[in-house]
């Protein structure tokens, strides 16, 4: 059981991220080349520790998947570092990122398209293992049959191919190729979105109880607030490639300091018939990253926007102990 | 209130190469002038197969109406001709469909779009139908509708050709509104907008609305009755609080069950094993190889809709209440 307490600061991190910066060039026109594009992430600094949870929150097209595999090196920053155990990923040379891949891993959103279909599950799992030599031809059976017992799936499915698997039975064995390599980090990337309420529970359930046993540090991605507040220890929103509000996952499934997150918190409906969602304003939609707004890049959506949200944008500024807010009504 | 639309006994089979799927088994259920009927399911549960042959949009063959009637205003949609059927669709009931990236067509502009049935329908020329359309960009509240009118949908946002899908749908001011997953593939906020719309000119209109979805929340919100389905069958039917307050199949209590409610540390439980294939069904009750309260009579037999007396209208199909 995970305990819902706050994460201290004197725990170590496992990751640090300092002023990341993420800019997919525009491939279109005459401006590709000088620089313009989408600021896709955006001085993002943050901390992950050791055996914790955080959950990363936002809508489609707000930078959190790139952000997620940022930490992984699967894409590289245009601007900024992160740490991994000390280490400066940008800055490593080949042969000593490939040391480091076993010890982050990333479990993707799509089942269906995350699997080779002409690899059976005992290649998919055992590739990685045998590439980093922590199985061999000999005991490589076992070692697979082993992480499908961990994930709760029979072992004569490691003969079979992923076409003759359901959606959530393809990512338990996502979470099993991700577990093979005894990964101390994992980027769990809308590892449930893709699939049905009741199994996606099943699911939540199996990465809780992987998470406890071998105190995995996990970046958990999601849109939606409610499996989130379910996994994580802490919580950070994330709006247009910047972090909003950062902090304790109970103090924010409470009461959102940012009024983005209180939106996104007022925005999902009420499983109590009883209980009705307040009429939304119409807030209208997310602006184009290609363009985002001066000042702070909410103030468009934002109900309590101010005459100095539309010139300054704010900082990330500490509003109670481990929580940190980016909105004027705070400073 | 009085019925819009009555199907019984709905069956409706595909036959494919690898023999008959049966995508729907005895279906009933009813929709009343005005109200929400929620159908509640997961993927292949046959939800949309139902939305779709209510405008007889299935593909036949391999879509095979095997038994039942789905009679709308008097009229068995089974037995219309396709000319009778083109009157209906857009008209009298208008659809909403899933995937508002995939539903619009891309080579013609969302005014185009919308004018379409207010033409065929109303025969309205086209100045009269491009009028007629801007109202209903603003009725969807889309902003600069002057601008938005000769744009393509590919020029515009998730959300936003969602809002060009219900203006399309209500054009004419249908009785009935089918809504396929409206807001899946939209982001939360959005999501919240969109549902907020469809209930206030569904409510403006009068109409009654099919709203199928797999979200609880969204259930909850908006629907007046719910009708539960799994494996092809409804097997539970109930209004909203009957149904949030005394879930009774063990597939619905499994569902509500399943669902995280947003506090830290709460423990979930799940429904175990995985969705059958509708070309294996097991045999007797299809939930039962995943349910906690199986008994030997349900591997066996099919349970039939029993009344349960909690007060107001609710049947479950479970052995558990056959007393």
């Amino acid at each position: 059981m995970i305990s819902s307490t706050v994460k201290t600061g004197d725990e170590t991190p496992l990751l640090k991220i300092r002023s990341v910066q993420k800019v997919f060039p525009s491939q279109k026109g005459i401006l590709a080349s000088k620089g313009a594009g989408v600021i896709a992430v955006n001085d993002v600094s943050l901390d992950i520790y050791k055996g914790e949870t955080l959950g990363l929150v936002g809508e489609s097209g707000c930078g959190k998947t790139t952000l997620g595999r940022l930490t992984l090196r699967l894409l590289e920053a245009t601007a900024g570092q992160i740490y991994f155990d000390g280490e400066d990923i940008f800055q490593l040379q080949a042969k000593a990122l490939e040391r480091l891949r076993p010890r982050m891993q990333i479990i993707f959103q799509d089942p269906y398209s995350s699997l080779n279909p002409r690899f059976t599950v005992e290649q998919i799992i055992g590739e990685a293992l045998l590439i980093h030599k922590l199985a061999d031809k000999r005991n490589l059976g076992s070692k697979v049959r082993e992480l499908l017992d961990q994930v709760g799936l029979p072992a004569e499915y490691a003969k079979r191919f992923p076409h003759e698997f359901s959606g959530g039975q393809r990512q338990r064995i996502g979470i099993a190729r991700a577990l093979g390599l005894k990964p101390e980090y994992i980027v769990c990337d809308e590892p449930v979105s893709a699939l049905d309420v009741s199994i996606q529970a099943q699911i939540l359930n199996l990465l809780k109880s992987l998470q406890e046993k071998n105190q995995l540090t996990l970046l958990f991605i999601s849109h939606d607030l409610n499996v989130v507040n379910h996994l994580s220890h802490r919580t950070a929103i994330m709006y247009l490639g910047q972090i909003v509000e950062i902090g304790p996952t109970h103090q924010l499934s409470l009461k959102g300091a940012h009024p983005y997150t209180q939106l996104l918190l007022s925005a999902k409906p009420s499983i109590n018939p009883r209980e009705k969602t307040k009429a939304l304003p119409n807030i209208g939609e997310a602006p184009s990253p290609l363009s985002p707004p001066a000042g702070c890049s909410f103030h468009p959506r934002c109900p309590e926007a101010m005459e100095r949200c539309r010139r300054e944008s704010p900082a990330l500024l500490e509003v109670e102990p481990h929580h940190l807010v980016r909105c004027h009504l705070y400073d | 209130m009085t019925l819009l639309l009555d199907i019984q006994n709905l069956s409706i089979c595909f036959d494919t190469d690898e023999g008959t799927v049966r995508a729907t088994q005895n279906i009933s259920f009813q929709i009343r002038k005005g109200e929400t009927l929620a159908l509640v399911g997961e993927s292949g549960c046959g939800k949309s197969v139902t939305a779709l042959s209510i405008l007889r949009l299935l593909q036949e063959p391999p879509a095979r109406y095997d038994s039942g009637s789905i009679i709308f205003e008097g009229r068995d949609i089974l037995h219309l001709h396709e000319s009778e059927l083109q009157d209906i669709r857009g008209d009298q009931i208008g659809m909403i469909f899933q995937e508002p990236m995939t539903s619009l067509n891309p080579i013609f502009t969302i005014g185009d779009q919308i004018a379409e049935p207010l033409r065929r329908h109303k025969n309205l020329n086209t100045d009269q139908a491009r009028k007629e359309t801007l109202k209903l960009l603003q009725q969807v509240s889309i902003p600069a509708p002057e601008q938005r009118i000769d744009q393509y949908p590919h020029e515009i946002s998730g959300g936003m050709k969602q809002r060009v899908g219900i203006a399309m749908a209500i054009a004419c001011k249908p009785r009935l509104i089918i809504a396929d997953e409206p807001t899946t593939a939209l982001d939360v906020t959005i999501q919240a907008q969109i549902m907020q719309l469809l209930q206030d000119l569904k409510n403006e209109m009068g109409a009654s609305l099919l709203l199928i979805t797999h979200n609880l929340g969204i259930v909850a919100q908006h629907a007046d009755r719910v009708a539960v389905m799994y494996a092809g069958k409804i097997v539970e039917t109930a209004e909203v609080l009957e149904l949030y307050d005394h879930p009774s199949h063990p597939y619905t209590k499994g569902l509500l069950n399943s669902l995280p409610k947003g506090k830290p540390g709460e423990s979930l439980e799940p429904i175990m094993g995985t969705v059958p294939h509708p070309a294996f069904l097991p045999s007797g009750c299809a939930f039962h190889p995943r349910c906690p309260e199986v008994m030997t009579q349900c591997k066996t037999s099919m349970p039939p809709s029993f009344e349960l007396n909690f007060g107001g209208k609710h049947q479950a199909d479970c052995w558990l209440f056959d007393r």
